[in-house]
């Protein structure tokens, strides 16, 4: 599966929304579901599924599908 | 395979990504008849939202569904409140010790003695009020205090030791007040996954969310282990292989001489070790059983004369060493020991002999010999924590002598002309009592625990009984059956409620150990003189059917009550106390 569609499942399931619903606008403001503690469990999801670590100043910051993509994308190539 | 299955392998498999665990999850959920739905709070000082995923994990591999209610922070007055209300009977109780102030950890070494006291003396104070307002609960899991902040070795014990250890026996002490507080061990948790694996400081900074996820996923594990899995299984006996299981080797051709058993070499004392682990187990009330295909007298010359045995003859309770199938030999086992299959659990090392069990026999638990044996003690330490994990009483203890005066119990029938003057020459003695809350916890373990000779199969925790001891509009019968032979123990519990002019019998239990003997009639004069005694004029009983209880759904009709309805199964009785006269037993002397 493309990175794209795999981060695609992951924040569906963490948010509990659809997958296909997510687009370059879906962000903590758009997503009702989204709040802080769900964030957090974003976080350790994203990490966990693509064997990465999101830098601490990053990993609040990351707010939209547009940015989490953008560090995910930096992430996976410094691996 | 199916869709059940698959996903039951991906949330027991390791490694599985956390996205993975929770679609998982949700989907198995969705699948699941909810055969058994239990409902738990979390009441805690941080943030632990990720504990209701594997809360609903671990109950959905025990065969449950769970609801999990978050409460609120630190704030467990309310919680208990919200939960009840919420009929919520399980609660997870996690106050973190660094959160009990902020940093509390660091504060430690700042605070004067006085002040740490004066937070320990509100603590102590605030959970005696949570454990009281939640005594109604069925269960609660207290976590106890762990380090979160590494410690640096100054050679001298250090305040952030000295209050944990003080903190940790004011729980305990407040906990042991409550028969409905079981107390989790979350100081293991961390020294078993180790501290950077375990916490995330990263959110415990941000959002006061200390726990990585192995530690929660490892709480809600050994939470649901102590629960039983939410009352799935009750195991009662220990069934072994001998060769390659109790000792290295063959005993059928290396001989007593060429078998591995022994404390100071490599692999005797694997083996050695597990004989260890598995008489420890004999102690707490685990019943022993052998099933090998060897011949006796290798496997007696072994258990009798082998230096490095631990094991010893007395110390098994059945055996069926044979060169018959294992499937017909534990079966065999279970009826000589008068249990069901499901309570056994059956450990042997070859492939073979395990998928024979498997397949044939799926309510058995059957575990492997691990190929590689530097994994034989963790196996050893999974089998401990199936029989343990849920709590012991003292009553459980040593089991395997009353169970071998049952054998021999049963050989003395041959020995007489009928089975009456049998009963006679046993000299059986029954001592009923009336809410005897010292042998509280044992009580619950029968109703938890007996299926077959169960009227109800009304499963009551240690709280339950002890709200019917301390109301008046009921009385928990408790009977202790000594013979001969010895003492067999708290074996047989009556619970009733007085209804006005109605006695209703909620629940009649007899442990199978003592069954056949005119037991079962003896304490119902008591019941009826009581009755009587609190202006009752009518006595009500059901039947409730199950897998198990066949054996005694015409009891009620035996003992003389008049059969009213039948539903589903489900049988009602009623008897007027003046028609009603309970067969008499004149073998049994009764006391009170």
């Amino acid at each position: 599966m493309k990175t794209e569609d795999t981060l695609k499942d992951v924040m569906a399931t963490v948010l509990g929304i659809v997958a296909d619903s997510i687009n370059e606008d879906t962000s903590m403001d758009t997503v009702e579901a989204w709040d802080s503690i769900k964030h957090m469990n974003l976080v350790l999801a994203i990490e966990e599924e693509f064997g990465i670590s999101i830098p601490d100043e990053d990993a609040a910051n990351i707010t939209s599908y547009p940015l989490i993509r953008l560090v995910l994308n930096e992430q996976l190539k410094g691996k | 395979m199916s869709e059940t299955d698959d996903l039951i392998a991906l949330l027991t498999a390791p490694g599985t990504t956390l996205s993975r665990t929770i679609s998982a999850v949700n989907a198995l959920e969705k699948l699941t008849e909810p055969q058994r739905r239990v409902r738990i709070g979390v009441s805690s000082n941080v943030s632990v939202d990720l504990l209701s995923v594997f809360l609903r994990k671990y109950a959905l591999l025990s065969g449950a569904t769970a609801d999990v209610c978050m409460g609120n922070h630190d704030d467990p007055l309310t919680d208990v409140d919200q939960f009840t209300q919420a009929d919520v009977e399980q609660m997870v109780f996690l106050p973190f010790f660094d959160n009990l102030l902020p940093a509390f950890e660091l504060q430690l070494e700042l605070l004067e003695p006085e002040i740490v006291a004066a937070k320990e003396a509100n603590l102590r104070a605030r959970y005696r009020l949570v454990f009281e307002k939640a005594r109604k609960m069925r269960q609660i899991y207290a976590c106890s205090f762990h380090r979160y902040t590494p410690a640096v070795d100054t050679g001298v014990v250090n305040p952030v030791s000295r209050a944990l250890d003080r903190f940790n026996e004011m729980l305990r002490s407040e906990a042991a007040a409550f028969p409905n507080v079981r107390i989790i061990d979350t100081g293991a948790i961390v020294h078993q996954l180790g501290a950077e694996a375990a916490f995330d400081p990263r959110f415990y900074l941000r959002n006061t969310a200390p726990f990585a996820t192995p530690f929660i996923n490892e709480l809600a594990r050994r939470i649901v282990a102590a629960a039983r899995g939410f009352n799935s299984y009750f195991y009662k006996a220990l069934v072994l292989d001998c060769d390659n299981t109790l000792w290295g080797g063959l005993i059928g051709e290396d001989l007593i001489e060429g078998i591995k058993l022994d404390p100071h070499s490599y692999p005797g004392r694997v083996y050695w070790q597990a004989q260890q682990a598995i008489l420890a187990l004999e102690r707490q009330g685990v019943l022993l059983c052998l099933c090998s295909k060897n011949n006796p007298a290798d496997v007696d010359e072994v258990l009798d004369k082998h230096p490095g045995t631990v094991l010893r003859r007395e110390h098994i309770a059945a055996r069926q060493v044979n060169w018959t199938d294992k499937v017909s030999n534990l079966q065999a086992i279970a009826r000589e020991l008068n249990i069901g299959l499901d309570s056994l659990v059956f450990i042997d090392d070859s492939d073979f002999e395990c998928n024979a069990v498997r397949g044939a026999l799926p309510m058995v638990r059957v575990l492997q010999v691990p190929k590689t044996l530097s994994d034989y003690p963790r196996l050893l330490s999974e089998i401990c924590e199936l029989f343990l994990a849920g709590g012991i009483s003292a009553e459980s203890r040593s089991k395997t002598a009353q169970y071998r005066q049952r054998q021999e119990a049963v050989d003395a029938i041959a020995q007489h002309e009928t089975n009456e003057q049998y009963l006679a020459s046993l000299d059986l003695r029954v001592q009923i009592a009336r809410d005897n809350a010292a042998n509280l916890a044992r009580i619950s373990e029968l109703t938890l625990k007996s299926n077959q000779f169960n009227l109800t199969t009304l499963r009551q925790s240690p709280a339950e009984i002890l709200q019917r001891i301390d109301s008046d509009s009921g009385t928990v019968y408790s009977l202790v059956v000594s013979d001969r032979f010895g003492n067999a123990g708290l074996t047989g519990v009556v619970l009733v409620s007085w209804q006005g002019e109605t006695a209703k019998i909620d629940a009649f239990l007899i442990s199978c150990r003592v069954i056949g003997r005119g037991v079962e009639f003896c304490v119902w004069p008591t019941l009826v003189e009581d009755s009587r005694r609190r202006g009752c004029h009518v006595m009500e009983a059901e039947y409730w059917p199950t897998e198990k209880n066949a054996q005694v759904a015409d009891f009620y009709d035996r003992l003389g009550l008049p059969l009213v309805a039948e539903a589903n199964g489900t049988r009602y009785y009623r008897a007027a106390l003046d028609s009603f006269t309970p067969p008499l037993i004149d073998w049994i002397k009764v006391t009170q």
